[in-house]
């Protein structure tokens, strides 16, 4: 055990040292953050002590150990030194909006306000040629340096002309891998930029893929429908702090965020155990707060930390308001997920109302009619036989 | 008895245990599975006095991991049985012409079905072989739903192994799905099976039906 310990000590100390390392180049190479963190925090009315407080939860969040919380300080006062440029795709700006809009104003949120966002088709004063020259401006200006925010789907029918931006009506493929290509980190957000989303559900004419499958690069998939803002801002920190990707699963998602499951950190769990669901919207069960499996909730098959941060300012998050999970986080979401109501073995083959346990009942109540009507044959088969047989001996 | 010889050996006490203790646990699975995807709601008690669908969850894990280890066992015994590795026989279908004259003998064309050349027939070798991997594919969708579930120990390991075929399948939620679509056809097979034994043992009255227990067979004469 002692071992145990000092080996992690040293690994985390080894950790904090590269930290500190790369937080001073990013002090020297970046520009100057453009407005004073700690004196916006006051201007804000957030005390010391809730910025403090915010450090502890970020540094807890990007499952590091309290040693950190310095680190996680000195990275927000650099956030507004990284370039971003955010590029929207096929998608509905839901993502941008959840993570822009807040009732007041917490830690997270002024980080978003000062974030250094060269390009933001929704967000920026520039249009048409103006907007155009922002983003070749920054581009070269901070090429190799900037991050690239990627949300939205990218069309790939017809070679990317479904989808058009720009005084130019560039295609969303070529401006894609345009930006990406001289971005230090790229990260997909929402779960349109990650898998496609609701624009690659079937039939999706316009064959949208995500970020990384149509532009062919390595990113960091912040999942979901729209992703929580903590997970968002907490690549950024990464990034600021480790400058590289956060260690991610098989998905492109990162670890510290979307390494747990809905299902086992779900405030409604314990009445799954004991056998207490929701049978219907409104029923006794809802009332009380029950499990929603039986009305479909996705979570045991969802990975993310919803349970734990959840949505505005930490407010609430869709089982606690009632709804079960949809599985927003989750690969080839919208069609492998639904019927959303319903539990997953209710999905309907082939539209209508064929599910695999209506299939399944017809084909053995089919088979069991098949083998009894063979039993009965064979039956009267023998019955025959028997008869010849008789008949035989009769005449011998 | 003059039409009968003495009994002879078929199955052995291993594949006699093995046959039965798979037996049990799918039923207890096909059972417990079904109350997993349709959990039953109990409204009455306190929350913190019940455990239904716990419990039944931890028996479908229990027989599940037994159904593992018995495949395993069955696996064994098809290559390093001491009496009979039966694994040659299970490519009896191999023998087209057997299996034509044997289908025509399932569908009551032919008065006798082809000769017995090893311990199954051309058909039932097909069904078995695709039990064995129905059986492969439930215990590999089932570890991963465990593992998604329990992140220690030998789970975990397992988990950590499978989790890429977890990606292949598309997500937790399509693995959840299969596992479902599986059980369907082990309830299909089951029918089949069972009516297969009762039909050998009443059309050939070679005691197909008692072989499972007491481990013999017996032969007409004639033949």
């Amino acid at each position: 055990m002692d071992d145990y310990r000092k080996y992690v000590s040293k690994h985390y100390n080894r950790l904090l040292e590269q930290c500190k390392v790369r937080l001073d180049e990013v002090e020297r190479e970046y520009p100057e953050p453009r407005e004073d963190f700690q004196a916006l925090l006051k201007a804000r009315g957030i005390s010391r002590r809730s910025f403090l407080k915010w450090t502890g939860v970020m540094t807890t969040a990007l499952m590091l150990p309290p040693i950190f919380k310095p680190m996680v300080a000195r990275a927000a006062e650099n956030f507004s030194r990284i370039p971003v440029i955010w590029l929207h795709f096929a998608e509905c700006t839901g993502c941008s909006e959840a993570i822009l809009r807040s009732s007041y104003p917490n830690v997270d949120d002024i980080l978003l306000e000062t974030i250094s966002l060269e390009y933001h088709e929704t967000l920026m004063a520039a249009a048409g040629y103006q907007a155009e020259k922002c983003l070749e401006e920054a581009m070269e200006h901070f090429a190799g340096k900037y991050v690239c925010v990627i949300e939205g789907a990218i069309p790939r029918g017809l070679n990317g002309q479904y989808l058009r931006l720009g005084p130019k009506g560039e295609t969303g493929l070529a401006l894609g891998k345009r930006v990406v290509s001289k971005a230090a980190m790229t990260i997909s957000l929402g779960a349109c930029a990650v898998w496609g989303g609701i624009p690659a559900a079937s039939p999706n004419p316009t064959d949208c893929v995500g970020a990384s499958k149509a532009l062919g690069v390595s990113t960091v998939n912040i999942a979901g429908c729209p992703p929580n803002e903590v997970n968002f801002v907490g690549t950024l920190l990464h990034f600021i702090m480790f400058g590289s990707m956060p260690p991610r699963d098989g998905e492109g998602r990162p670890l510290w965020a979307y390494g747990k499951r809905v299902h086992d950190f779900c405030e409604r769990r314990p009445h799954y155990d004991a056998g207490e669901f929701v049978e219907e919207w409104g029923d006794e069960g809802a009332k009380k707060g029950w499990c929603l499996y039986k009305v479909g909730c996705k979570g045991p098959y969802t990975f993310a930390n919803c349970p734990h941060l959840r949505f505005n300012d930490h407010m609430s998050w869709p089982v606690m308001a009632g709804h079960g999970c949809i599985g927003c986080t989750e690969r080839g979401f919208w069609d492998t997920m639904a019927p959303y109501e319903k539990p997953i073995q209710e999905a309907a083959i082939g539209g209508g109302e064929r599910t695999i346990d209506n299939i399944g009942i017809i084909l053995t109540a089919a088979t069991a009619a098949g083998v009894a009507a063979h039993g009965v044959y064979t039956a009267i088969r023998k019955k025959d036989k028997n008869q010849e047989e008789q008949k035989q001996e009769e005449r011998e | 008895m003059e039409h009968y010889v003495a009994p002879l050996k078929h199955w052995t006490v291993a594949m006699r245990i093995n046959h039965w203790a798979m037996a049990i646990s799918i039923f207890v699975l096909i059972a417990t599975g079904f109350l997993i995807a349709y959990p039953v709601t109990i409204s009455k008690g306190e929350t913190w006095l019940k455990f239904s669908v716990g419990e039944i969850r931890f028996w479908h894990l229990f027989f599940g991991v037994l159904l593992t280890f018995l495949f395993i066992w069955r696996l064994y015994l098809a290559f390093f049985s001491r009496f009979h590795a039966d694994w040659k026989d299970l490519f009896a279908f191999l023998n087209i012409k057997d299996l034509i004259h044997q289908i025509k003998f399932y569908l009551l064309i032919e008065k006798e079905g082809p000769p017995h050349r090893g311990l199954y027939g051309p058909m039932q070798s097909l069904a078995y072989l695709g039990l064995f991997g129905l059986i492969f594919l439930i215990i590999i969708t089932g570890l991963i739903l465990m593992g998604a579930g329990y992140h220690a120990g030998i789970t975990a390991f397992i988990y950590s192994i499978l989790k890429p075929v977890e990606r292949l399948l598309g997500g937790l939620a399509m693995v959840r799905y299969i596992h479902h679509v599986l059980t369907w056809c082990f309830v299909l097979f089951i029918v089949v099976h069972v009516y297969m034994a009762f039909w050998y043992d009443a059309v050939l009255k070679e005691g197909t039906l008692s072989s499972m227990v007491s481990g013999y067979m017996f032969k007409k004469e004639g033949h």
